[in-house]
């Protein structure tokens, strides 16, 4: 135990996570696992159409069902102040604002009672009239508000229109996607107890700091007086990155009550509650030279965003950085539809973009003769393809190299139905992914003590990813003191300001800001004139101090636009083997490859969990997720575990994943996220590689076998 | 409606478990509870006054009575897929089994149980959705005009599409399965071909049990040896969902012809169902493609079908003919 950094490296050891043991236990408490003194229980009422207006709600019954406390509908409920906008760039509707129904499951009611049982049973009592109209649920409806550049990211280098006709080959293909619904594990929770005029708050999030600001704005109190805690989530995937309604309502009904109050959403209304990958359709255009070369991309895109709502995920964000290309514009769309809420689902756009991009990629490496890692060789970005910055960090080429060799790649045949296995047509697909990160700044504060022991404090969450476990390991490599020794807390919004997890942001700012904290910690103790090899203990026993404490900060956003480089996101390589039973139009992914640049590991066992969680939920994409709307009523007809298919072990081969690339040079730690970057290669991997098997392209997410028949 | 208590009784023997559902006609029995709870309890579109526990009866295991198997009610699925007379002389029951569900629900659901399974269809089993025949007769059916993959295209009919989703019922139906019944009146027994009961405008009414009348046995005839039988189930996911379609079949073939054949197919029929067409295509004719597509044909006669489920037809007939490749090759 020693204040010099000479020990042997922890940082990026495969260490088990440190909050496994009470995971396992059941001693981690998720928020639904709070109960509180006194509580009630509240259940919601939702809306059965996608569209109108309510023309009336009566009460009366649910208010005299056994053990009710409150129904609160807009008719009862008091008003609130408009949540503010959040970093992440979205706000919530306020349902209660009107009368207007803007999609199916829109919550117009919270009913408490005693038991969730009875909160349950009462819900159902609540009459409700709507004037109804008929909802507009699809991209193509003429009736569909349409916003145009709605980002304002659309973008043009070069002149795409004039090198697309003059391109020697060209691809000009429209691709879809369905809805995908994020479903983490975890039912969304809101326990709010208000004591005085403090708000103390449990919630599912993925972003505390968010829900505290709102709900200080919306109820009219001091952020200060608000808490949200939130010390373990049960996944997240994006739903915890907005405030939702439920988490209003129940702050409400608990302030009406004077009591505390227990929401647990139920899993249907997980489905259109807590956002979703919003359905999407792009044309993508690429024209080539001969040799392979780009000369021009064409991506026109449109997404679905709820009605009234405003969320950026853009798709065209990506697609200027992916190629050395110098001919390239960008232009989307949204339109605004009957359809629940949507939000940022694991990589949000960019799983959309390399779908759309990677596959048209192959379709062009078909039309030339040349091998799909060799076109994308071929145009590989060396620098930064709009700023001509050199990249922080970029081994892209490394993951296709290193993927294709561990993948065998070399052996293949390209021509498409050429390899069989019994009943079994054999492919083999390839895509790659480049990856922005989201990154805000993050503070911590990192306290040792006489002990030895260090403990770290900041409101970041741990989404079960491993964020508690990589704070203790670069803590501990940093004050040289073992894993074991340092505290971390999390998930607290009294703690230091911590940006939310999501985004690929968190691990590089907090590792950043615990960076900064140790290195003013270690000014502190420099200046305790410690003796060579001295240890943290005896200086501060020495000295008669209990505990040192300092703050570290990052500020990644305001060192990007100011840093040389082009700062880097993680890339990655993705190359799946499918076998398709042509006759009944099964497929099943027999080996998948994914080699990563997620720049400087933390800990490879996290790392690799990541992408692991990741390419499972890839292979969904690509042939079993979508969420099916009823196209009377916009009611999400498979909205249970049941009905809307995940992957599930046995459709998960064997996973090979390998990491390559080292430190980024532009975060202080060398780090990349790795939360999202797992997915975005894998769907279409998988969809070249039915084409490879088939001969078929499919253009349209996911692959059910309805579609290959 | 709602109800905010279910009274809850075991029964201590068959007599009194079938007088305790009979006498209050909103009782249910519950046996692995696998279905019953998920309607009443979560869904919600169930509201039974009172649950007469049946699964402590001693209504469990297989007997075996020359070549037939005799498997009371309250077997459990992974149980009657492990009897050995099961895995020698029934393939096709033990796969259907196994391909069923997943392990930990097949160690509760009973056998009586996955016969009396109610229909997955979303629009039935979500409370809030009105249009629905079969739980609300007279009030439309929301499914033929929404999203249904999940539907039936045989046995149905605009009055409802909803699929009986049972793997197990298909061989059962096939292999002239017949089920026993008991009631205040006594036993009864009844071919499981007869059991079920198409939705003709009564989509209510799915089989020929009496109110408080309780299953107690299935009764399995062994095939003859020299029998090839297996089973098939065609989804998206490789496993724990139900079938898109599926088909179980039992031959023999003597000298490259065909003389013995059963065909049962699901994922397609309001109730488990039997190809007797398929089967007089297939008996006295060559064991050959020619044959298998005819047999298929003649399987998918006038489907019913919806958008969502249009599909079905082609795949139904390349999952007969895969099945029926896969027995005589
Ligand atoms: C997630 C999930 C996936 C599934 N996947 C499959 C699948 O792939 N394939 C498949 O075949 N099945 C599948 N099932 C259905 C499952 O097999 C049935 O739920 C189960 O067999 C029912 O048996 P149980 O003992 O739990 O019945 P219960 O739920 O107790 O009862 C079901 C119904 O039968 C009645 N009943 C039960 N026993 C008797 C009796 N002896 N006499 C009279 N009435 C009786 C009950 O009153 C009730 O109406 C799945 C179920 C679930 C929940
Ligand atoms: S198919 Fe049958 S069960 Fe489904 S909604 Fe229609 S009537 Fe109801």
């Amino acid at each position: 135990m020693t204040t010099t950094l000479t020990k042997q490296s922890l940082l990026g050891r495969p260490i088990d996570r440190i909050d496994g043991r009470r995971k396992v236990a059941g001693a981690a408490p998720y928020p639904s696992d709070f109960d509180l003194p006194g509580q009630a229980h509240a259940a919601l009422v939702s809306s059965t159409i996608a569209n109108g207006r309510i023309t009336r709600i009566d009460r009366s019954a649910a208010e005299a069902a056994p053990g009710v406390l409150l129904v609160l509908t807009r008719d009862n409920a008091p008003a609130v102040a408009d949540p503010p906008m959040s970093n992440l760039g979205s706000t919530m509707r306020w349902y209660f604002r009107d009368d207007r129904i803007l999609h199916y499951g829109q919550h117009i009611g919270i009913v408490v009672a005693g038991t969730r049982a009875q909160a349950q049973a009462a819900a159902r009592l609540v009459e409700v009239e709507y004037a109804a109209e008929e909802p507009v649920l699809d991209l193509d409806d003429p009736r569909a508000t349409i916003e145009e550049n709605p980002y304002g990211l659309d973008s043009s280098r070069g002149d795409a229109a004039a090198a697309l006709d003059a391109a020697d080959v060209t691809v000009d293909s429209t691709y879809t996607i369905g809805a995908e619904i994020n479903s983490p594990m975890g039912l969304f929770t809101t326990v709010a107890s208000w004591q005085g005029g403090r708000l103390v708050v449990h919630d599912t999030t993925q972003f505390p700091s968010m829900v505290r600001a709102s709900l200080a704005a919306m109820f009219g109190v001091p952020e200060r007086d608000v808490r949200v805690l939130i010390p373990f989530l049960g996944g997240g995937f994006g739903a915890g990155l907005r405030l939702w309604s439920h988490t209003v309502l129940t702050t409400m009904a608990a302030r009406e009550l004077d009591r505390p109050v227990k929401l647990v959403l139920t899993r249907p209304q997980m489905f259109s509650s807590t956002g979703h990958r919003a359905a999407s359709r792009q044309r993508m255009r690429l024209g080539a030279t001969q040799d392979g070369r780009l000369v021009a991309i064409d991506h026109d895109a449109v997404a679905a965003n709820g009605i009234g709502d405003m969320l950026p995920a853009p798709i065209e964000m990506g697609t200027p950085m992916a190629y050395a290309c110098d001919n390239v514009a960008t232009h989307e769309r949204r339109a605004h539809l009957n359809i629940a809420f949507t939000g940022f689902m694991r990589a949000p756009g960019s799983v959309e973009l390399h779908f759309a991009l990677e596959s048209a990629l192959d379709e062009l490496a078909g039309k030339l003769g040349i091998d799909p890692v060799e076109l994308r060789l071929r145009n590989y970005a060396e620098v930064h393809p709009e700023s001509g910055k050199p990249w922080s960090s970029k081994a892209l080429r490394e993951c296709l190299t290193v993927g294709a060799d561990r993948f065998g790649w070399s052996g293949r045949d390209p021509s498409p139905r050429s390899t069989r296995d019994g009943d079994l047509l054999v492919g083999q697909g390839m895509a790659e992914a480049s990856f922005d990160f989201y990154a805000q700044p993050c503070t911590v504060r990192l306290s040792v003590d006489r002990g030895g022991n260090a403990l770290v404090r900041t409101g970041a969450t741990d989404i079960g990813t491993g964020t508690y476990t990589i704070t203790a390991q670069l803590t501990a490599d940093l004050l040289g003191i073992e894993v074991d020794q340092v505290r971390v807390e999390l998930g607290d919004t009294d703690l230091p300001p911590a940006p939310q997890s999501g985004g690929s942001g968190l691990a590089g700012a907090l590792g950043a800001a615990v960076k900064d904290a140790a290195a003013a910690l270690g000014e502190r103790l420099a200046r305790l004139d410690g003796r060579p090899g001295e240890t943290i203990a005896s200086l501060l026993d020495r000295h008669g101090l209990d505990e040192l404490s300092a703050t570290g900060h990052s500020d990644l956003p305001a060192a990007a636009a100011t840093t040389d480089l082009a700062v880097a996101g993680p890339f990655a390589a993705t190359f799946a083997e499918v076998g398709v039973d042509e006759e009944l139009g099964v497929v099943r992914v027999r080996r998948l490859v994914s080699v990563i640049d997620g720049g400087r590991l933390y800990n490879e066992k996290t790392a690799r969990s990541q992408i692991i969680g990741g390419t499972v939920m890839g292979i969904g994409a690509a042939l079993l997720e979508e969420a099916a709307y009823d196209p009377h009523t916009g009611r999400v007809a498979n909205g249970t575990f049941g009905d809307y298919l995940m992957a599930v072990n046995a459709d998960v081969p064997d996973l090979d994943i390998t990491f390559v690339g080292g430190p980024d040079a532009f975060n202080p730690v060398g780090t990349k996220g790795l939360g999202e970057i797992g997915i975005v290669a894998v769907a279409p991997a998988i969809a070249n590689a039915v084409h490879h098997a088939t001969g078929r392209r499919i253009r349209d997410l996911p692959i059910t076998l309805d579609k290959l028949l | 409606m709602t109800r905010t208590g279910i009274e809850y009784l075991r029964a201590k023997d068959q007599d009194s478990a079938v007088a305790l559902v009979a006498e209050d006609p909103d009782a249910a029995f519950l046996a692995g509870g696998t279905t019953e709870l998920d309607l009443a309890l979560k869904d919600r579109v169930v509201h039974p006054s009172r649950f007469v526990d049946i699964g402590r009866l001693p209504l469990r295991g297989v007997t075996r009575d020359g070549d037939r198997l005799r498997v009371a009610a309250l077997t459990t699925m992974e149980e009657l897929a492990a009897d050995p007379t099961v895995r020698a002389r029934l393939p096709l029951v033990r796969e259907a089994l196994l391909l069923g569900a997943s392990t930990q629900l097949r160690n509760m659901a009973t056998i009586g149980g996955n016969l009396l399974q109610r229909t997955r269809c979303r629009y039935f089993r979500d409370p809030d959705v009105a249009a629905c025949n079969k739980r609300e007769p007279g009030s439309g059916c929301a499914a033929i005009e929404g999203v249904a993959r999940m539907h039936a295209i045989l046995g149905a009919g605009p009055s409802c599409i909803a699929l009986h989703a049972s793997d197990l019922c298909v061989p059962l139906v096939a292999l002239d399965a017949v089920v026993e019944l008991l009631d205040a009146d006594g036993p009864r027994r009844v071919p499981l071909t007869d059991f079920y009961l198409t939705p003709g405008d009564r989509p209510d009414v799915e089989t020929v049990l009496r109110h408080g009348e309780l299953l107690t046995h299935v009764e399995i005839p062994l095939l003859p040896a020299g029998t090839r039988s297996a089973y098939i189930k065609v989804r998206d996911r490789t496993s724990y969902e139900f079938g898109l379609t599926t088909a179980g079949a039992a031959v023999q073939v003597d000298d490259g012809t065909i003389t013995m054949a059963r065909v049962g197919l699901g994922g397609v029929g309001t109730v488990p169902w039997r190809s007797w067409e398929a089967e007089r295509v297939l008996v006295g004719s060559p064991a050959n493609e020619r044959t298998f597509a005819a047999a298929a044909q003649a399987a998918i006669r006038d489907p019913f079908t919806v958008p969502g489920t249009e599909f079905k037809v082609e795949l139904a007939k390349r999952t007969i003919v895969r099945i029926l490749r896969t027995v005589t090759s």
